[in-house]
């Protein structure tokens, strides 16, 4: 089994390692592959949009991306770790100082329907509409690329940002547009791009599946597949089936799969974990009257039995969690600051005179929820709590802790709660902030430590300046009583065990990098 | 007959616009924001906003719902908030599998369940009958997704003699027969069971009236007597089960339709139920109660040919 591990290189530390590698990105095929030779993959769910500045995110829309549009970095492996580097599409990026990165693209890269060249007004138009995107938040610290010459340019930031390079550039956020056919198409556009340019074409029939073909005008390093072929298999367990039968080379899985395939892989099969950038906790409404009392949150926090969660629901394929920081990212904590023993619970409990508390716990219907919250309604029965659980479906429960939805939020007791995150903790710690609470902060706390630290943690580029930020953060949430750390799920491929798969720490396939061994 | 037709016609336009205004209610009554379900945690208050204008979701229901009908009397069933495609379109392209499914499911188990239904009627309690019983409860009850897993796993994975994904290549008619075999394989095994029920409770109950004795009496021989005197009588109640049933697996091939990523109506209803989009559902639905209706007129305006009582009777 592969495991993929992330962090958060250094902003100029990177830097320096590609320049002085002269590292320029390069796909992994000589040729194009023999006739019939196609990569297969399972799409999850069917793409809402390819816009970067207007899609729903994450796989399937930037898995395509990565294939058929230019981007100026990314991500690769720099000394064992998951990291930015340069595209095949650039000649070189270089990161100046701690504002500025300079770029030079490779010349004769040809836009589709007779567009032209890729210029350094394209990416220039690209990232100045992102700021007007629905998905500015990841350019909160650019201000705008001067263009040099026609292929070269310079980024400017307004502030240090440290997570530019991975969480802006190197993200589905970061890809490069075509600015004359993007304006004609009206401005935006959905699943077809008004102009490409890749080592593929696309195409996509609905629920069907997205093609991707040579593309005959491409002029750069040729990926060591010549055709991939992404069907859409939105069961998860189908998926697992068909890649059995040989129909998929490679698919993601689920943790039920997963724990199936460590006991027995199929022959030829290999798995690989993509990452674990999600963070799942137990959270408590610290303004609900029977919970007000802090004692009573640090009760619960000492009764939950973690290991019997990662090993009861997850059949031990989680790894604990010690707060909201993945692994592989700066900022991770070793350890919470509480551990199992309800016993000390049981004496928090006494302390606080409550005896006979009933609580609910609110959760989605899956089967691996389903189950965590089974065995935290045994543990915490340990403490003279009584629990009854509320499954939910998708629509309820992601509305119930928002003010905007009504008034569920003051009826909540305890939930169990998991949250996707880029590969950088600032992504993370963004839901918790004051301008959160009654949005995405249900604990429904706040700190001006943690609003200071918040600010100082995005401009900050010194490594472990950032991590003490982080994991301070951390603490402080922990401190509120409104947290129970649980789990960090990981994002698991099975694949032909003869395929090099590629996958960004985010959890997407690079497919233009997979290639045979 | 004539104006048997025009009172059954009328009545179907009055079922779908009933089906429309009870499907419309319905979706806007499932628990959840479709606009923070849609988006995910990672939406911004302002993205909220965009998303909820463009589906006209800040609407009064009322309006929303005055929208949709409008659209719909003009043709339009909408356009996916997501794609920006119409919807319609996207429609057009899932039917023909969803239609090729039904028919193919449908067509092996009515090529197979009559004959069997009527053998069991010709000799009662014979070991045909027996078997055939045996068979037919057998799989009424087992579920047709574990039907599909198990087709799956013994003719997909052990043997590999058949294809588990998709629909097969467009233009290639031997490689989409065989996507299609597992799939209708699975969808009709209960549907062979239900029709031998039916045809050999019917043929039962008609061969034993009169005029068929009398038949029998003039001489006539066992085959002429059950193929042209028993079984266009008994197979009535049947063309109306066929109908239903027909119209029924417009939408509920849906498990077929996941299990074998088979792209099709049930299954576009389902992953944008999921995703609430809801022009797409509202249309795909729409679709399917159009067609269910149709289909159904079809098979009374057969029954009601074939035995002319009928048209007296609604």
């Amino acid at each position: 089994m592969t495991k993929i591990t992330q962090t958060r290189r250094g902003f100029l530390q990177t830097a320096a390692i590609a320049g002085a590698a002269g590292l320029t990105g390069t796909f992994p095929g000589i040729s194009w592959s023999a006739e019939g030779d196609t990569l297969t993959v399972r799409f999850d769910r069917e793409m809402e949009s390819l816009d970067p500045g207007f899609y729903v995110g994450g796989h399937p829309p930037n898995d395509v991306n990565w294939c058929i549009m230019p981007a100026l970095v990314h991500f690769g492996m720099v000394d064992g770790q998951a990291s930015w580097v340069p595209s095949p599409y650039v000649e070189s990026v270089e990161v100046v100082d701690s504002t500025h990165i300079d770029f030079t693209l490779k010349q004769g890269l040809m836009w589709s329907n007779g567009f032209g060249e890729v210029t350094a007004e394209d990416v220039a138009y690209s990232y100045d509409r992102m700021t007007e995107s629905e998905w500015k938040g990841d350019y909160v610290a650019y201000e705008r690329t001067e263009v040099k010459d026609k292929y070269s340019g310079t980024i400017i930031l307004n502030q240090p940002f440290a997570p530019f390079m991975n969480l802006t550039l190197a993200s589905g956020t970061g890809i490069i547009l075509c600015k004359k056919a993007t304006e004609e198409a009206g401005g935006k556009y959905t699943i077809e791009p008004p102009a490409t340019c890749g080592p593929y074409v696309m195409e996509h029939k609905q629920a069907q599946y997205v093609r991707l073909r040579p593309n005959p005008d491409w002029t750069g390093p040729l990926p060591a597949f010549a055709n991939i072929d992404c069907i859409f298999v939105t069961d998860s367990e189908a998926g697992a089936l068909a890649f059995e039968a040989g129909e998929l080379d490679c698919a993601k899985i689920t943790s039920t799969s997963y724990a199936r395939y460590l006991k027995e892989t199929p022959p030829g099969a290999a798995l690989t974990v993509a990452g674990a950038l999600q963070y799942m906790w137990m959270g408590i409404n610290i303004e609900n009257p029977k919970l007000s009392d802090i004692r009573v949150r640090k009760a619960i926090q000492r009764a939950v039995d973690i290991d019997s969660i990662v090993q009861g629901a997850y059949s031990g394929t989680a790894e604990p969690s010690y707060g909201i920081i993945c692994p592989g990212l700066v900022g991770k904590r070793d350890a919470a600051g509480y551990s199992y023993d309800p016993a000390e619970g049981k004496a928090l409990m006494d302390e606080a005179g409550v005896s006979g508390l009933n609580l609910t716990l609110r959760t989605l219907n899956s089967p691996e929820r389903l189950l965590a919250a089974q065995i935290i309604q045994v543990n915490l029965a340990q403490i003279g709590v009584t629990v009854e659980i509320i499954p939910l479906d998708s629509g309820p429960f992601w509305e119930m802790g928002q003010e905007s939805k009504g008034d569920t939020y003051k009826d909540m007791e305890l939930w169990i709660m998991r949250f996707g995150a880029g590969p950088d903790p600032y992504e993370a710690t963004q839901w918790f902030i004051r301008d959160q609470v009654g949005v995405w902060n249900w604990e429904r706390w706040s700190s001006d430590e943690f609003e200071e630290l918040y600010k100082q943690g995005i401009g900050e580029t010194d490594q472990a300046k950032r991590h003490e930020v982080y994991v301070r953060m951390q603490e402080i949430m922990e401190e509120t009583g409104g947290y129970v750390w649980l789990t960090h799920e990981p994002e698991v491929f099975i694949h032909r065990d003869d395929i090099d798969a590629k996958f960004a720490p985010s959890g997407e396939m690079q497919m233009a990098y997979f290639a045979p061994k | 007959m004539w104006w048997y037709l025009l009172k059954r016609l009328g009545l179907s336009v009055v079922i779908v616009l009933m089906a429309i205004a009870a499907l419309f209610v319905m979706l806007h009554s499932i628990p959840g924001d479709p606009v923070s379900i849609a988006l995910g945690p990672r939406a911004t208050p302002e993205i909220q906003a965009a998303y909820a204008e463009k589906m006209h979701l800040d609407q009064p229901l009322a309006f929303q719902f005055l929208i949709f009908v409008g659209n719909v009397l003009q043709g339009d069933l909408g356009t996916d908030v997501f794609s920006n495609r119409s919807v319609g379109l996207t429609l057009s392209e899932q039917l023909p599998y969803t239609i090729t499914l039904a028919v193919a499911a449908l067509g092996w188990a009515i090529a197979l369940g009559i004959p069997l239904g009527c053998l069991s009627a010709i000799w009662p309690n014979s070991w045909i009958d027996r078997v055939t019983g045996v068979l037919s409860v057998g799989t009424i009850a087992v579920p047709s997704f574990l039907v599909s897993i198990w087709a799956i796993l013994i003719f997909a994975i052990s043997l590999r003699w058949l294809p588990v994904l998709g629909a097969g290549d467009e233009g290639d008619i031997i490689d989409q027969l065989r996507h299609l075999i597992l799939p209708a394989f699975a969808v009709g095994l209960g549907w062979v069971g239900y029709l031998a029920r039916m045809v050999r409770a019917s043929m039962l109950e008609v061969m034993g009236e009169n005029y068929i004795r009398s038949a029998r009496a003039f001489g006539l021989t066992s085959r002429m007597v059950v193929f042209r005197y028993a079984l266009p009588v008994a197979v009535l109640p049947t063309i109306t089960l066929i109908g239903v049933g027909f119209g029924g697996l417009l939408s509920g091939t849906v498990f077929a339709e996941i299990i074998f990523s088979r792209p099709g109506i049930g299954r576009i209803i389902y992953d944008m139920v999921l995703a609430r989009n809801f022009p797409v559902v509202q249309g795909a639905v729409l679709v399917t109660i159009v067609l269910y209706v149709v289909v159904t007129l079809i098979a009374d305006i057969i029954v009601s040919w074939l035995d002319p009582r009928v048209r007296d009777s609604l």
